[in-house]
């Protein structure tokens, strides 16, 4: 047979049974499109939720007060309430070698009054480092600096949030006056949005930690110490030497009775990755169903139309077909079909998952992986249900193929 | 007359048994039948007499169990896949009695079908199927019409079209009016008996007396045996 014959012979026999292509493209492009949109919203979300600490920053260590060893890990959670860090063991910590920056805080709630508008919010006491270890970046003003945080001055540096729900969206809060127990505290700064992340700043009021001390805490402990690592690869090691620096100044020998714990960023993310990289393995399973689903979709289309087709392969016998050319038409129908519903396919699972992750307000990440995997399981199905059947009736003698029920 | 010719077909002691289905029973039992060129038989018999069965092998559609089947002094037995796909194209016209045409292709379709499989050039083929559908008078508004849109009588004309198109040495033809009304089955058997004034081998089944009557030549079977083979001369309407 010639292939333009085959060619021709393989187009009429398709665009004849337009229903039958038609479903069986349908089978196929579902299959594929599925497992395509699937997988693009898992690993779009996962992108985005590692970008989020991404942007919180991965070089932290964050060194938390805990309830030492002898309660177990159950009572570490209660570490807040836990009076051991202090302003001195975070100075000690700003001379180790792979520390850049070292941020200290005291954190309380505080009820912040400003013409007669209320919020009651958490305000952290900082020192002027913590701008630059959490990447805060004021808008307007200036941050809590040196010399306010010496003087126990009584001001307040406000998120972006924070500042609009007192002084309303227009307004310049900067000079303003803002109450909060027996604190008159001046507005100097107003920070930039920094959106949501794992921190809540833009709903927050920084002042000066000497202040948060006197008069939010009333205690000379920290509720945290944030510290920056020069180098990304290193903080296992700057973690290490962190460790026994504070062990070494609480005067503790056994790490398991450390009165402090710290909590390693690119860890985190590590955590975070596995759980998000489970959540696209469970996308990624509902998209192999799809898959799967899809695949007897196809292979019914396929083997529905074999006593049709067995006839017809008998008949083209019967006329003198050789089982050769046989094969070659319905392997080049399969193919033609796998072709079409694969291109289809991947076109409606791109879109699919760019529209539904849009949705969800993630973007979608379509892999060459994912189309590969679709696009040859379908063709895989598609070619070998398509063309098994057909050369298994080939090899019929033709009166047997004609008879064929 | 014809005793000179050379045979097209030269079955000896063919045996068919089909496996399966419970009954041992053989659809032939020893069938030897010898078909000279320009011959016009037709194979008459009772349903399960083995006609059908015979045909089938005799047009290389079907394998016999034991037996030697001779068609065109070639021993069908040693022919592999692509040479019995050959012989089916080029030497043997297969008419079926369910006409068996692809329904959703045109009439023209169908009839160049058997020249896809050969070698004849594309530039060719329609005016052979023209040729074809012009002898077996089939009219040519019809040629581009699906053939499911057909009468009986036209798609059996297609049919025979088919078969003629590459140009066989021998027509086989099963019950080819068996599902045809009286006149239309009469206008078929005329095309066959004129196909053969022109040279072609025919052999046809059928289970009506007057259609066995307008072949030259009868060949009785039942249960898997040739019973009677005789020349018809004129009319011998009927009886046995």
């Amino acid at each position: 047979m010639r292939f333009a014959d085959l060619i021709s012979e393989t187009l009429h026999s398709l665009t004849s049974n337009k229903v039958r292509s038609g479903l069986t493209i349908l089978g196929i492009v579902v299959g594929i499109a599925s497992v395509i949109a699937m997988i693009a919203i898992g690993q779009g979300s996962q992108a985005s939720i590692e970008q989020s600490i991404q942007a919180a920053g991965s070089n932290l260590l964050t060194v938390s007060p805990s309830a030492g060893g002898q309660s177990g890990p159950g009572a570490r959670s209660f570490g807040a309430s836990v009076q051991s860090l202090t302003r001195e063991d975070a100075e000690s910590l700003a001379g180790l070698a792979l520390v850049s920056g070292v941020a200290p805080s005291a954190q309380g709630q505080a009820q912040l009054v400003a013409d007669g508008t209320n919020a009651n919010v958490q305000i952290v006491g900082v020192t002027p480092a913590y701008a630059t270890v959490s990447g805060l970046t004021v808008v307007s003003g200036s941050f809590i600096s040196e010399r306010d945080d010496v003087a126990n001055a009584q001001v307040v540096v406000l998120g972006s949030t924070l500042a609009v729900d007192l002084f309303g969206e227009a307004a310049d809060p900067v000079g303003e006056h803002i109450r909060s127990g027996n604190m008159l505290l001046t507005v100097v700064g107003v920070l930039e949005e920094k959106g949501a992340g794992l921190s809540n700043a833009d709903s927050t009021a920084f002042i000066p930690l000497s202040t948060a001390f006197r008069y939010v805490t009333g205690s000379q402990y920290l509720s945290s110490i944030v510290l920056t690592v020069t180098d990304e690869e290193q903080m296992d090691m700057a973690e290490a030497s962190v460790e026994a620096t504070l062990l070494q100044r609480h005067g503790i020998s056994d790490p398991d009775y450390a009165d402090f714990q710290i909590q390693n960023m690119a860890d985190m993310l590590e955590t975070v990755s596995s759980v998000t990289g489970t959540f696209t393995a469970l996308l990624a399973g509902i998209a192999g169903i799809s898959l799967f689903v899809g695949g007897i979709g196809i292979m019914n289309m396929m083997l529905t139309t074999v006593t049709e087709r067995t006839r017809e392969i008998g008949l083209r016998k019967a006329i003198g077909a050789d089982s050769s050319a046989i094969s070659a038409q319905f392997l080049a129908e399969s193919i033609t079909l796998t072709l079409i519903g694969g291109v289809l396919g991947v076109v409606a699972g791109w879109g699919i998952g760019f529209v539904a992750a849009n949705l969800l307000g993630v973007s979608a990440v379509i892999t060459i992986d994912s189309v590969l995997l679709a696009a040859g399981v379908c063709a895989f199905i598609g070619v070998v249900f398509g063309y098994y059947p057909a050369r298994r009736a080939a090899a019929l003698s033709p009166i047997d193929a004609l008879r064929y029920q | 007359m014809a005793d000179i010719a050379p045979a097209v077909i030269d079955a000896r002691d063919l045996v068919k048994v089909y496996d399966g289905a419970g009954a041992e029973t053989p659809a032939l039992r020893g069938v030897s039948l010898t078909v000279r060129e320009g011959e016009f038989a037709a194979v008459m018999g009772p349903s399960g007499s083995g006609k059908s069965t015979l045909m089938h092998i005799l047009g290389c559609l079907d394998t016999p169990t034991q037996g030697t089947y001779r068609l065109a002094g070639r021993n069908v037995a040693t022919l592999d896949d692509h040479e019995l796909a050959q012989v089916r194209r080029e030497t043997v016209g297969f008419v079926f009695q369910a006409f068996n045409l692809l329904p959703r292709s045109t009439v023209m379709r169908n009839v160049v079908m058997p020249m896809l499989y050969t070698q004849v050039p594309p530039g060719e083929r329609e005016a052979r199927a023209v040729a074809a559908l012009e002898s077996v008078g089939l009219e040519s508004a019809l040629w581009t019409h699906r053939s499911n849109e057909l009468s009986g009588g036209q798609m059996q004309r297609v049919a025979i079209a088919r078969s003629l198109v590459n140009n066989p040495s021998l027509v086989l033809a099963d019950e080819p009016t068996g599902n045809l009304d009286t006149a239309t089955g009469d206008a078929v058997m005329e095309l066959f008996a004129r196909l053969n004034a022109e040279g072609r081998t025919i052999v046809l089944i059928t289970h009506e007396p007057h259609i066995a009557a307008r072949t030259k030549r009868v060949v009785r079977i039942q249960d898997g045996l040739i019973v009677e083979d005789a020349a018809t001369v004129g009319h011998q309407d009927g009886d046995a």
